[in-house]
């Protein structure tokens, strides 16, 4: 894999930027689906909110200051693109954001690129019920494998804040998985 | 400290010692993944159709390049359709004011008293008792004016006598 530095070298340079773009897009796009997957749910809308991130990138990579690293920024926008878009749409649909919330967990049984079995569900309606942030570090921690540290990158939380926020996730998730 | 049990009082399974550490290591690994998540299930269930990542960065960069050669004209129609939009917007507005400006000035008599009692019922005005007492004219001031129910001059007289005890308390004086 090609260096974050080298990368970003050529990502600034017009000469090599096609080509530069392509690799970061190859190397960061499935990482960054599963992230905007998770929070969005919906294949087609995760695939909307993918290309935009990577257009964002695109456009403003000459505005990237290199004070983080450049996933830590990649994933920055995607996680910001994935709550405006839904907060687009609950808007649009002039319902609440946790209105929206249980209607994307109930489409899910006819979604065609969604085979989870009945414990899965309900997992996914539990998560549905967490507040953002720690709804956040639960996805990213528990499905993506990330580290606290990166984590802590993306979303500027302290480490400890994040256990805290990973921990409360996880016993709310085991303690409404019990109750049926 | 002692390493070995020199009086050999108890003794132990053989090769006891040999396979302790990885017993021990086991269970620890057990007893981790009983305490991380053992009730959630690490798939959730999402799929994505075949080969969409293949064709993924294709999309994107026909989608940046859709965006970089669309154009914009120099003298759009719609720019002048906005002018004259504009344009009608203001006359619209200028004959409105014009016509709110000519209209009867509005004095005290014609607001409605219900538009006055409600004014005084909705805004806090801070006056003290006294100082409402000090510009309303006392004179002309009816009984029946501040109580909502008649009373009868026997009722009064019936009420001071049953209910004052000291009738000096209500001869105030005028600084009172």
């Amino acid at each position: 894999m090609i260096a974050e530095e080298t990368l970003l070298n050529e990502l600034r340079r017009p000469e090599t930027l096609d080509k530069a773009f392509e690799v970061l897009v190859n190397t960061y796009k499935e990482r960054l689906y599963w992230h905007i997957r998770r929070i969005v749910l919906n294949h087609d809308d995760s695939d909307d909110v993918l290309q935009n991130t990577f257009i964002k990138v695109y456009k403003n990579i000459n505005g990237f200051k290199g004070e983080s690293q450049l996933y830590s920024w990649m994933y920055r926008i995607a996680t910001n693109e994935s709550l405006t878009f839904l907060k687009k749409k609950s808007n649009k649909m002039g319902i609440s954001d946790a209105e929206l919330q249980d209607r994307m967990v109930s489409n899910l049984q006819a979604d065609v690129y969604f085979d989870g079995d009945e414990i899965q569900i309900k997992l996914q309606e539990a998560i549905a019920r967490l507040p953002e942030k720690q709804k956040l570090v639960f996805n990213m921690k528990y499905f993506q494998e990330m580290k606290y540290e990166e984590i802590s990158g993306i979303l500027h939380t302290s480490v400890g804040g994040l256990k805290a926020s990973y921990h409360l996730a996880v016993k709310k998730l085991e303690a409404f998985l019990k109750e049926d | 400290m002692k390493k070995t049990n020199n009086k050999k009082d108890f003794k132990v399974p053989e090769g006891y010692f040999e396979g302790f550490t990885d017993k021990l290591m086991e269970r620890v690994s057990t007893s981790n993944a009983d305490q991380q998540n053992l009730m959630l299930p690490k798939s959730d269930g999402f799929k994505v159709p075949d080969a969409y990542f293949e064709g993924l960065h294709s999309k994107i960069q026909a989608k940046l390049e859709g965006e970089e050669t669309k154009v914009i004209p120099l003298n759009p129609w719609h720019k002048h359709l906005y002018y004259a939009a504009a344009s009608v917007a203001i006359v619209v507005l200028l004959t409105i004011a014009i016509q709110f400006n000519q209209s009867p000035e509005l004095t005290f008599e014609s607001l409605a008293n219900a538009d006055i009692e409600d004014y005084f019922e909705q805004t806090d005005l801070g006056f003290s008792t006294y100082e409402i007492a000090e510009v309303i004219p006392i004179d002309d001031l009816e009984v029946s004016d501040i109580l909502e129910y008649q009373f009868k001059d026997e009722n009064i007289i019936d009420y001071l006598d049953d209910d004052i005890d000291n009738i000096e308390e209500l001869n105030l004086l005028d600084n009172d």
